[in-house]
């Protein structure tokens, strides 16, 4: 009986769980492409504690990896093809990101504010 | 933003067969790696990592066991990874034991709902031996600020003559802190039939440049009951290219 009562306090869990992750809102998105090995533009401006959407365009023919410690994120971008990086909710100050492929030019900067 | 009903029936599929699995006997400790729910198209990676048991009152003793592996992306969202495993113990001197066979599904974008979620699918299966083992495991990641946590739920399934066909669970659980990106501490929980430990864990990695990354994990963790070794020294070095 206590196998059961475990299992079904799990479905519950589980229940609250999916209801969470499914009630997402609308999030704020932002544009960036890359170009020549370059991030256009090499700044973006976000608001603090939001939840934002990158939505990231890598125009070069050759892959490109979206990189930033700061903000726990790591992504390649397929050449000629875009990609979705999820950021945040983030505190005021700026977050680095960079090109793994190409990190001599591939430079760029989120501004939390 | 709906969560996408596939991955709903695909994690329900995995958590059922955590809950379903009933206790039973386990050959040895479940003390091993956490892994994470993402995979990075293009990835490919040579991995080789260890642990080190001190065994006071547990058959068969003291246990080196070590694996070497190679896996890369096959997709956008899929990783494979094949492994030879050594053991050495109290009986037998360092020997190729088994190989393994997994694959990772990355489920979710990270950071795009309240946790990040993927399925890990793995075969192990024994040379000098009839014993196999599926598992699977749900993967859940979760980040507040600079801390990490990660949780990894299995399903395992052994068969074979040479032991008895049983189901187990396993339950691993770490919590790290990203304190700069060649270290960061973390905690480690380990819970299953016949493990159950809690240790601190160092991670790190460093830039070998143009998409080359080495990664290495090293800790220790402490048995918490009469089953679990006494200490796991737990080591792993991972090449990226």
């Amino acid at each position: 009986m206590n196998r059961f009562r475990k299992i079904y306090r799990l479905a519950l869990a589980l229940f609250g769980m999916i209801s969470s992750m499914a009630a997402q809102a609308g999030r704020p998105v932002f544009l960036i492409e890359i170009r020549n090995h370059l991030f256009e533009p090499e700044q973006v401006v976000i608001p603090a504690n939001t939840r934002v959407k990158l939505v990231i365009y890598n125009r070069d023919p050759t892959p490109e990896e979206f990189e930033s410690y700061e903000m726990n994120r790591e992504k390649v971008i397929m050449g000629q093809h875009k990609t979705v990086i999820f950021v945040g909710p983030l505190t005021a100050g700026d977050y680095p990101f960079f090109g793994e492929f190409h990190p001599a030019t591939a430079l760029g900067k989120l501004v939390v504010e | 933003m709906i969560f996408p009903a596939r991955y709903v029936v695909l994690t329900l599929s995995a958590l059922l067969l955590v809950a379903l699995s009933r206790p039973a006997l386990c050959n040895g400790s479940r003390i091993d790696k956490l892994y994470h729910p993402y995979v990075q198209p293009l990835e490919h990676e040579f991995e080789f990592r260890s642990l080190d048991e001190k065994n006071a009152s547990v058959a068969p003793g003291d246990r080196t066991k070590a694996r070497l592996g190679y896996g890369q992306a096959v997709s956008d969202n899929w990783f494979a990874e094949a492994y030879l495993i050594g053991e050495k113990n109290d009986d037998r001197d360092f020997h190729i034991q088994s190989f393994e066979v997994e694959g990772l599904r990355q489920l979710t974008e990270q950071g795009e709902y309240a946790a990040d979620a993927g399925l890990l699918f793995d075969v192990e299966s024994k040379f000098d031996g009839d014993l196999t083992e599926l598992s699977s495991a749900l993967l859940l990641e979760k980040e507040w600020g600079r801390w990490s946590g990660t949780a990894n739920l299995f399903g395992i399934y052994e068969f074979g003559r040479d032991v008895n066909d049983e189901f187990e669970t396993a339950f691993n659980l770490q919590g790290r802190y990203r304190l700069n990106r060649h270290f960061e501490p973390a905690i480690e929980f380990y819970k299953a039939q016949n493990t159950f430990g809690i240790g601190p864990v160092f991670l790190g990695s460093y830039s070998l440049g143009h998409a080359r990354k080495l990664r290495w994990e090293a800790g220790v963790v402490l048995g918490l009951d009469n089953d679990t070794p006494d200490r796991t020294i737990r080591t792993l070095v991972e090449f990226e290219f």
